[in-house]
């Protein structure tokens, strides 16, 4: 089956919704959403039915896919980069829920720690701890959103400490920093509950 | 947990505090800084997690207890490549042994129905019969699913290791990546690509060195369709722009791929060093080409193939460089179009014959991006990205200073919107110039950035652009608001580089005065740590090169120019060459001849090291051909004097004032040098844009005498007489007097022209005229009593003619200056 995206929204509609998106309107966020979720999922889908191969299938090359499709149909400009991918990380967060919770009701996995690792959040977890750790997150999200942004970026879009740091208008020493701190944080709430 | 949030800036600080200390101390350290008791088993709780975390070795998954798979018994791991394991392998085979590689595929990768399409394509990939190419034996699926492929097992080495062991010689690569191509273009007449050509992937025998290609064929025989094919099954640093951006692969990856194999074996280096892949997908849609391979060489490239890092530079300049731009062109249809052709170029460059392929130029390259986006890019644009080649270098040194990467962002953005805004439309013009477009930056600046420091650093830099662009003009008043700002807020530093730049500037725009003014405000400053190395070393050149203008306090100037060029050393070469270049002229100009001339090889040799600076080579490149003619060294002199002029052209274009200029340099040397045709036909050549460029004034006059003196050297007396006239009639019309040296010399040209064509009557009022001027000398030069004795000289004959008519002998001394 071919996995190029057949029917990409309307040119116009994903630039406006992004717009509002990034003038902190949550309706348009959740639009934007049903616009560009099946897309992503179902590229996203070739991902979960195998096992990752090592570093070369990153999701950073499926949504790099999506955003210049839409970028040489004019659908977006480049300078929607930063915005594109931090909604896309968000994405691909709820993907990897979604995912987890089907998952569930087929089987019960016995599940390892849960690798905030260099590797990608998915690879080895089971679908509980996924679930666990995406209440988490959202509680993070409450305390300090940046770092739950840090955290989609770089664990769940699989974006280089670099392109992290040069999405966050940052240094990368920062999102290294922030981001032991929170992985230790994550951990230790995922151990003690 | 809501305490957490409640104390959320403590716990982080007190995290990273504990980061550098051992397990006993950070008790310690939350007794010492965490007030709230009840705090501290959170705090330590956080701390003790990411001590564990960072304890757990990352134990590999992926090895696992898989001792059989199918007929084949694993014997160790081979490596693990962009689609699966590779193990060594072996099984029996009617009683005997057999060893081969078995590659595990993920079974995304593989995709349903690998097995079968494993046995469709199983006869074309057996009709790979190649010494080069490793063979393709089996494929099946393991007992639990997982789909794998057999290959014949070599024994050896990766090229590239095989390469920097055994330190080859750049031919000796050259060598051995014919081979490869050989192989690929073999499997290319049979219709098979091959798609993930890396080093890893060409081995060298261990037993007699023999090429070996692996993995041919597993492209063909990954699923289909999928976003596997392309974008992901070929290594991203070695990946065409059209695998990147999944469009339809070719034959013409795989001439990439080569190119980029090519790149490494010959530099060292991969063609996108160090770049991810969403830089290098952006990459690929803007069609950006990589950095030429000359400017790829490291020191320990040059050490691994045995050579110096310039004879190594000199070896991949020209032709090589040419061949691998082809290869690695990001439009497919500029690159070879098959391997046979490339091949061919690299034979034909062996044996030392012209090659087919041409190279590429920035212009080139410019064009090809405007061409793909049209639309997206107006005339206004291409005049910025022009400007870029100016400017960048003003910017980069600005975000040098901004150190914190945010800044150095916010300008990037900034950058961008400008170029968007310098369209068309909101300038209300065609075409947008370079200095439209600083100024329009200048303008809108304040939109973008909000912070006060951030804004006179921008400001700053745009100036410092406009004045390598050479708008004096509207960079002045920029600076003198950085440094009032700048003086408001205290901010030394900013003062410090802004007058330093804003004396350059002032002195080039003639404003001596405020030149001396803004030179002293930025020595003054200089004792502050605020002031960088870097702006110390301009401020201290600038102060001397505006005084050695005005021409006082010389002793003083050579010391400052000294300590400049002694604290550039910590600064980066360009700046080194820049500081060095000014106190070699310092020298060559006040007579300290061999002092000068080790300065400037000092900066000649910085130079070949960074062959790019071409603006700033071109300026020393006339100081040493001026210290080699004034040591007596003519034909070295005029070399030099034509490699400055051969950048000028380059940089400011050929009409511009300063090739104009140093033209006049060429062509003196060349008529000392007895050169004159050549001097007649450059003068000639260029009279034109010297007339637009200084009209009929006075400065016409350089030009004008030099080609008299030509014609009349090649005894074109005809063609001397009109520019002798009209060189005598510009210098009267701008006032200068009759009696004057530079007037003598111009009445005497213009006797000579008119004695060589025999017009001896009208030659006499010429000859009179320039025998009283030069007569007048206080205390001449060697060449001025010269002058003035050919002059005497012919007036004396002009009289003996017309008193016995008589023909009269000319003498025509060679030019001085």
């Amino acid at each position: 089956m071919p996995l190029r995206a057949k029917a990409i929204p309307e040119p116009g509609d994903i630039t406006l919704l992004l717009h509002e998106w990034s003038q902190g309107e949550p309706a348009a966020s959740e639009r934007l959403f049903e616009v560009v979720y099946p897309h992503l999922r179902k590229i996203a889908g070739a991902i979960f039915r195998g096992e990752r191969p090592e570093s070369l299938l990153q999701p950073t090359s499926v949504v790099n896919e999506l955003f210049l499709k839409l970028v040489r149909q004019r659908s977006l400009r480049f300078e929607d980069r930063e915005h594109f991918y931090s909604l896309s990380a968000r994405l691909m967060r709820r993907i990897l829920v979604d995912q987890a919770r089907s998952d569930k009701r087929l089987k019960r996995s016995a599940g390892a720690l849960v690798p905030l690792t260099d590797d990608l959040a998915w690879s080895g977890s089971s679908p509980e701890e996924t679930i666990h750790l995406d209440r988490l997150l959202e509680e993070l999200e409450q305390i300090d959103a940046r770092k739950c942004r840090m955290v989609e970026l770089r664990f769940f879009l699989g974006f280089s400490p670099e392109e992290t740091a040069v999405l966050l208008n940052t240094s990368k020493r920062t999102i290294d920093r922030d981001l032991r701190f929170v992985r230790a944080w994550l951990e230790e709430r995922l151990s003690s509950t | 947990m809501n305490d957490d949030a409640q104390h959320w800036e403590t716990l982080q600080k007190l995290f990273h505090l504990a980061e550098d200390l051992p397990d006993r101390d950070v008790d310690d350290l939350l007794a010492e800084f965490c007030d709230d008791p009840a705090l501290r088993p959170r705090a330590r709780a956080l701390i003790l997690t990411a001590r564990a975390a960072a304890a757990r070795a990352p134990a590999n998954a992926e090895e696992s207890s898989r001792e059989r798979i199918g007929p084949y018994t694993l014997l160790r791991r081979l490596g693990a490549g962009g689609i699966g394991t590779v193990y060594l392998v072996e099984r029996l085979v009617g009683g005997a042994v057999q060893r081969a590689a078995l590659k595990m595929l993920s079974r995304s990768a593989a995709g349903p129905f690998f097995t079968e399409r494993f046995a469709r394509e199983q006869y074309i990939l057996a009709s790979l019969q190649h010494p080069n190419i490793t063979r393709m034996l089996d494929a099946g699926e393991s007992a639990d699913g997982q789909p794998y492929l057999v290959m014949e097992y070599v024994d050896g080495v990766h090229l590239d290791h095989f390469c920097d062991a055994h330190n080859l010689g750049v031919a000796d690569r050259l060598d051995l990546f014919l081979e490869i191509c050989e192989a690929i273009a073999y499997a290319h007449r049979n219709l098979i690509v091959h798609l993930d050509l890396k080093p890893s992937n060409v081995l060298v025998t261990s037993s007699d060195g023999t090429i070996k290609v692996l993995d041919f064929g597993t492209s063909k025989l990954i699923q289909p369709d999928s976003l596997l094919t392309t974008t992901v099954m070929a290594t991203p640093a070695y990946a065409s722009p059209e695998q990147l951006l999944n469009e339809p692969v070719t034959t013409l990856c795989d001439i990439y791929a080569l190119g980029a194999i090519l790149y490494e074996l010959l530099s060292g280096q991969r063609p996108n060093q160090d770049t991810s892949v969403a830089v290098l997908i952006e990459r690929s849609m803007k069609e950006v080409a990589p950095l030429p391979i000359t400017q790829a060489i490291t020191l320990q490239a040059a050490l691994d193939r045995g050579l110096t890092i310039t004879r190594l530079q000199s070896l991949l300049s020209g032709d090589l460089s040419t061949i691998v731009a082809k290869c690695l062109n990001p439009r497919p249809k500029d690159r070879y179009v098959t391997v046979d052709e490339l091949m061919a170029d690299l034979r034909r460059y062996r044996a030392g014959r012209p090659i087919l392929a041409r190279p590429q130029t920035t212009t080139y390259r410019l064009g090809k991006f405007v061409r793909r986006n049209r639309k997206l890019v107006s005339f206004a644009t291409v005049a910025l990205i022009a400007l870029l080649a100016t400017s960048s270098y003003a910017i980069w040194r600005q975000e040098q200073a901004f150190r914190a990467g945010e800044r150095a962002l916010k300008m990037q953005t900034f950058m961008a919107r400008l170029f968007q805004l310098a369209n068309a439309r909101y300038l209300a013009k065609p075409n947008a110039t370079v200095p439209e477009l600083l100024q329009l930056g200048v303008r809108v600046l304040p939109d973008f950035i909000t912070d006060a420091g951030d804004l006179r650093a921008a400001r700053l830099s745009l100036a410092e652009s406009m004045t390598e662009d050479g708008d004096f003009q509207h960079a002045q008043p920029v600076y003198a608001q950085v440094i009032a700002e700048a003086k408001a807020s205290r901010d030394i530093g900013s003062e410090a580089e802004a007058a330093a730049m804003g004396s350059n500037n002032a002195d080039e725009l003639g404003d001596e005065k405020l030149a001396l003014a803004l030179s002293d405000e930025a020595m003054s400053l200089l004792h502050s740590s605020q002031v960088t190395p870097s702006v110390r070393v301009k401020a201290k050149v600038f102060y001397a090169s505006i005084r050695d203008n005005v021409d006082f306090g010389q002793e003083g100037n050579t010391r400052l120019l000294e300590e400049a060029a002694a604290e550039s050393r910590q600064l980066p070469e360009r700046e080194r060459a820049f500081a060095l270049g000014r106190l070699g002229g310092h020298l060559a100009q006040h007579g300290q001849l061999k002092e000068a001339e080790s300065v400037m090889n000092e900066v000649i040799a910085i130079y070949g090291r960074e062959p790019y600076a071409i603006c700033d080579q071109a300026e020393d490149y006339g100081t040493i051909g001026y210290i080699r003619g004034a040591e007596g060294d003519l034909p070295g002199s005029l070399a030099f004097y034509r490699k400055s002029h051969d950048g000028l052209v380059a940089c400011f274009g050929a009409d511009s004032e300063q090739a104009l200029e140093m033209q006049v340099h060429m062509v003196v040397t060349m008529l000392k040098l007895k050169q004159a045709p050549e001097a007649v036909s450059l003068l000639e050549a260029s009279l034109p844009a010297w007339r637009r460029s200084v009209g009929s004034t006075s400065a016409l006059a350089d030009p004008l005498i030099y080609l008299t003196r030509a014609y009349l050297d090649v005894g074109n007396y005809a063609a001397a007489e009109p520019r002798a006239k009209e060189l005598v009639e510009i210098q009267q019309k701008a006032g200068i007097g009759p009696k004057t040296y530079r007037m003598g010399v111009s009445q005497l040209v213009w006797a000579q022209a008119l004695t060589g064509e025999g017009r001896y009557k009208e030659a006499l009022p010429h000859a009179t005229s320039a025998a009283a001027a030069l007569r007048l000398l206080g205390h001449p030069s060697a060449s001025q009593k010269k002058n003035a004795a050919t002059a005497e000289a012919l007036l004396a004959d002009l009289r003996a003619a017309a008193a016995s008519r008589t023909p009269v002998k000319l003498v025509v001394p060679p030019p001085d200056r």
